[in-house]
């Protein structure tokens, strides 16, 4: 006859086996990528594969999408997704994905620079999984909302220190995950060293002339609402930041440290011809001062904690009642990027960028993202 | 290294399961079952 102890630990099993089915159900359920519908604007789709074989049937390969225009011009490379847990970033490469049209130069845009961080999320944050917008025909479109580093599945273990390779700069060891702390990569590092490698395969290949790294930053961090640019780079961000400011949208100009290694706009600028700069909005969702951390935080951007924290100082941006929505964080750096690409072509047209059809700052704060996002095409279809 | 990575794990997963298997206290045995999960999820290269 079965012991009674074993009873019950076979009992025990069965219920943990459960609770792991149903939480490996949710994991997986996390790596499905999100739906990007591309526009009339987009003329081909690649893979960063085609520029770095190497990442051929990794998790770190995606997509490239290519909006080249009927006249020759200059050419901008724009990240997404590099850190998978601030939202503005991919889902305004998302939003030129569908509506730019490029009249005159190339676009370049990875929505998902790091492809592996939006297969997980962060343990411990409380995050939603995703969060989703209404369209003008009833439908809605989900994002994703990832992790700021690798999925630990698809690279694993970490190592105490993170060394980067070309500079030797010694980081906590987290950190060998992060994207923004790889470039310019190596051929043969772990996954994220190699995504960063592509990427600047890429730029190398096509010859691109300026590079923006789309990202988020939390309001108590001193660089927000920011624009940090390589020494190169510094005349094109400075005519960028007064075209915003004369439209009434505030923007500092950081310089590029040059010893905080491994990060786009130090890397990049220096180990290709491209001007690299970055870009950083304001994320309440992503601060350790928030409280709750649900889907309404992640859109909305509003926050009683973060207003406590303003009526006492302690934040680098305004914030009120109305908090700082995702439509204006994503409308700010749509914004941002066609003033780029108007300010590429101020000094020779030669190397102009021609834009049109990308949501402007005050349309999409008004109408919302979901007003300017494609209906998700029907499964099967 | 990965692969040395999850056999750690793998065997670490045999001896809480033996251990659960083994143990009489019934709080014990769901102590080891928690322990267990992520285990399982690491090993399967789930999470």
């Amino acid at each position: 006859m079965i012991e009674r102890h074993h009873a019950s630990a076979a009992a025990v099993c069965a219920v943990a086996l459960a609770a792991a089915a149903v939480a490996a159900a949710s994991f997986t359920a996390h790596r499905a990528p999100d739906v990007v519908v591309p526009g009339s604007g987009v003329t081909e789709v690649r893979m960063l594969s085609d520029w770095f074989p190497g990442l051929d049937g990794t998790p770190g390969d995606t997509e490239v999408y290519v909006l080249r225009g009927a006249e020759p011009g200059g050419s901008m490379l724009v990240l997404g997704g590099t850190h998978p847990n601030e939202p503005a970033g991919y889902v305004a490469a998302t939003l030129l994905v569908e509506d730019a049209r490029v009249g005159r130069g190339v676009l370049y845009v990875v929505p998902r620079a790091n492809a592996s961080g939006f297969t997980h999320n962060d343990p411990q944050e409380g995050a939603p999984t995703g969060f989703s917008f209404r369209l003008p025909d009833g439908s809605t479109r989900t994002f994703t909302y990832g992790s700021r580093a690798t999925n630990p599945v698809h690279q694993w273990p970490d190592p105490e220190v993170y060394i980067h390779a070309s500079s030797g700069q010694s980081l906590s060891g987290n950190e060998t995950r992060n994207l923004n702390r790889a470039y310019p990569g190596r051929e043969d590092g772990t996954l994220t060293e190699r995504v960063a490698y592509g990427i600047a395969r890429l730029i190398v290949g096509e010859g691109i002339d300026v590079t923006v790294d789309l990202h988020e930053a939390s309001p108590e961090y001193p660089v927000v609402d920011a624009m940090v640019a390589h020494e190169r780079a510094m005349p094109l961000a400075s005519n960028t930041v007064l075209g915003l400011e004369l439209q009434g949208i505030g923007m500092s100009l950081e310089p590029s440290p040059k010893n905080l290694r491994g990060l786009s706009h130090r890397e990049l600028g220096d180990a290709t011809d491209t001007l690299a700069v970055l870009f950083e909005s304001c994320n309440p969702s992503q601060g350790r001062l928030r409280g709750r951390t649900d889907e309404a935080l992640v859109v909305e951007g509003k926050d009683p904690y973060y207003l406590r924290a303003a009526a006492l100082g302690r934040l680098y941006v305004p914030f009120d009642e109305g908090g700082v929505p995702l439509a204006e964080r994503v409308g700010r750096h749509l914004a941002s990027i066609a003033e780029l690409a108007f300010s590429m072509g101020m000094e020779s047209e030669d190397e102009g960028l021609e834009l049109s059809g990308v949501p402007g700052y005050d349309e999409i704060s008004e109408l919302g993202v979901g007003a300017f996002l494609s209906p998700a095409p029907e499964a099967g279809s | 290294m990965t692969v040395v990575y999850i056999a750690i794990a793998a065997a670490l997963l045999a001896l809480t399961v033996w251990n659960l298997w083994t143990e009489r206290d019934w709080r014990k045995q769901c102590t080891a079952a928690m322990v267990a999960v992520p285990l399982l999820l690491r090993v399967l290269m789930i999470k």
